[in-house]
């Protein structure tokens, strides 16, 4: 009989427990799974939750959305840069009839068949960050052209290396190979890398989306080439992993970092001197953007064949095709960095 | 009644998740909603299978979420090559069996412990698979119309062949002499090898097994998203807990295939409620660590005087 009770008694805890986080979360998101007919519920989906620059992108988009008194704002995303599961909430957003979904995708083919079928439901899907097949979303958010992203941290080496004459062995470490961005992003600075003779790329790594991973394999190439005098951190992750890792290798100076990612991450390797320049974009601005997109595309407001449309504080911003433009590059170092909290 | 007193206990805890949900959100008991989600049940319900069979003997499978992804990009290859479907889906099984028999070879015959073993062959597998992939195709590949109608089509295959091998690995368990001898394997092995149960044998068939359920596992897993190394990535912390909260004593001989399936059950609605509702990656592994705590502490009170009751 005793144990019967303390069943009961694990089962009420269990209950209670469960109880007691349903009504924490009540009063920020609970609410907003409830569908309402004038209402937008977006659904904004990032590569993976937790790292500083998509944190950053969900504050602007947060930002817009408290702008907006008719948008519910949904950020969840996966724990690591998963495409499966970020087809799970792709699926379960559809079953839950949200009307649009935002995704930062990790890989457009495991997401097409998910994409297609929240587009067949009556959902407006659209991209930023990192794009999906043209196909499976009716617009894509865009940071800034690939040739601007990618021409712009080759450019930036280069002058940080010397100027156009700049001579030495240079390496790439991107993140998950599939991620349809970076792999952009390679393609131009491949191009641009042949303005720079005397640059030579030995190296391409995919460390995923994971600082530790493009830390081991910074020290690989650091090992392996002993003549490397750049390397580039081409995700926000990967460029403090790369960074850390001349760090530790003693080879500050000797070896120039630069590559994408927050001010706040990086500003410790600027002021250590691994880093002389860190390129990105504000992204703030790009979750801010991408809110007000997705609220303009889904009331009619921003249709196909469009040239621009007016996004909140940011003002007018162009639309050339399918793709929304945020605008330009922006470049941080020690005389500029300490200005951006991001 | 006495014997099955745990399983009362976990359809309780699938009842209050139920509860909680049809107070919170009722939309996600529709019938249409359960059936959609199901489809990520059955990769989970396989690799368990195997994965009861090897705790029962006080072994551990930690590799069985890599040998997926390394069957899955086999699969893929195959499929990338344009190789009929019957051949593509033999690839795959084995390789997953190859897979399995290399962990069941040197837990069985080398003697060492399946934990080292499992934790090797855990990134072992990985590595090929991401290596395979990236000195390839590169890219996951689409699942071939072949694979796709075969495994994810209206046919239900992927859910029938779940139940079949349920019932024949819960026969095999129960009404045999290879289930007793599994279940004496776990209690006391020095008893068991002076009983003469043929304890390499049976261990090398376990993991061969578990590794071949990795095989239908990544075509199922394929069909529904796409060929990648990716596949079955940290599923074997699902698989583990769904066993343990089964019932399944990780220090082995106790366990059943009923136990198991209420385990993958509660672990499912659990996890798609959470993801659901709250919309918390976090949470989820909070609530799915939690669980698997109470499950064990809830065994614990059921079976206070006799620890080692199956």
């Amino acid at each position: 009989m005793n144990k019967w009770l303390s069943l009961i008694g694990l089962s009420l805890a269990s209950l209670l427990i469960t109880g007691c986080s349903g009504s924490d979360s009540e009063r920020d998101d609970g609410t907003s799974t409830r569908p309402n007919s004038d209402r937008i519920t977006i659904a904004l989906l990032p590569k993976l939750k937790g790292i500083a620059y998509f944190t950053s992108c969900a504050e602007g988009a947060q930002q817009a959305a408290d702008e907006l008194d008719n948008v519910e704002l949904i950020y969840n995303g996966p724990t690591t840069a998963s495409a499966d599961k970020q087809a799970q909430m792709i699926d379960k957003w559809r079953l839950q009839g949200v009307d649009v979904i935002a995704v930062a995708a990790n890989d457009p083919a495991v997401l097409s068949e998910s994409l297609k079928k929240a587009q067949d439901a009556g959902i407006t899907v659209i991209t930023w960050d990192a794009d999906a097949q043209a196909e499976d979303r009716s617009f894509f958010v865009n940071q800034a052209t690939a040739e601007a992203i990618g021409g712009g941290m080759v450019d930036t080496m280069a002058n940080d290396l010397g100027g156009p004459d700049a001579v030495g062995e240079v390496a790439i470490i991107s993140a998950t190979a599939t991620a349809a961005n970076q792999n952009e992003w390679m393609k131009h600075m491949e191009t641009r890398l042949q303005s720079y003779p005397n640059l030579k790329l030995v190296a391409t790594k995919f460390p995923g989306e994971d600082q530790n991973a493009a830390f081991q394999d910074s020290q690989d190439l650091i090992k392996k080439h002993p003549n490397l005098k750049g390397i580039f951190g081409i995700s926000s992750v990967s460029f403090p992993g790369a960074a850390e890792a001349v760090k530790q290798a003693g080879k500050t100076g000797e070896i120039l970092v630069t590559g994408l990612s927050t001010p706040n991450d990086m500003q410790p390797y600027v002021k250590g001197g691994e880093v002389k320049t860190v390129v990105l974009w504000n992204t703030q601005d790009l979750g801010y953007l991408t809110v007000y997109a997705a609220a303009a595309i889904r009331s009619g407001e921003l249709q196909p064949g469009a040239t621009e449309f007016t996004a909140g504080r940011l003002g007018k911003k162009q639309v050339s095709g399918d793709q929304i433009l945020l605008g330009d590059i922006l470049l941080f170092t020690t005389e500029n960095i300490d200005q951006f909290d991001f | 009644m006495k014997k099955f007193a745990y399983e009362l206990f976990l359809l309780g805890l699938i009842g209050v998740v139920f509860a909680i949900a049809a107070i919170l959100d009722p939309r996600f008991l529709s019938k249409n909603v359960q059936l959609e989600l199901s489809s990520e049940i059955w990769e989970l319900g396989l690799l368990t299978l195997g994965m009861t069979l090897v705790i029962i003997t006080a072994g551990i499978d930690l590799s069985v979420g890599s040998a997926m992804g390394l069957c899955s990009v086999s699969l893929g290859l195959c499929m990338h090559a344009n190789l009929p479907t019957w051949l593509c889906a033999l690839a795959c099984l084995v390789t997953g069996l190859t897979a399995g028999a290399l962990n069941g070879s040197l837990v069985a015959f080398m003697k060492v412990h399946p934990l080292l073993v499992t934790l090797a062959t855990y990134g072992m597998y990985r590595g090929f698979a991401e290596g395979l992939q990236s000195a390839t195709t590169n890219a996951p590949v689409d699942a071939s119309e072949g694979i796709k109608s075969l495994a994810a089509g209206t046919f239900p295959l992927v859910p029938l062949l779940f139940a079949a091998l349920t019932v024949w690995t819960a026969i095999l368990l129960g009404r045999t002499a290879a289930g007793r001898g599994l279940y004496a394997i776990g209690h006391n092995e020095e008893a068991a090898r002076f009983s003469g149960i043929p304890i390499a044998k049976l261990k090398f068939w376990i993991y061969t097994y578990t590794g071949l359920l990795a095989g239908l596992a990544a075509i199922s897993y394929s069909a529904r998203r796409s060929a990648t190394a990716e596949a079955g990535m940290v599923i074997e912390l699902d698989v583990i807990s769904a066993v343990v909260i089964g019932g399944t004593s990780i220090e082995g001989g106790r366990g059943r295939i009923a136990g198991t399936l209420l385990g993958v059950l509660l672990i499912h609605e659990t996890r798609q409620f959470v993801d659901w509702y709250w919309q918390r990656s976090e949470l989820t592994l909070i609530v799915i660590g939690t669980l698997l705590i109470l499950a064990v502490l809830g065994h614990r009170f059921l079976f206070a005087q006799n620890p080692k009751t199956r």
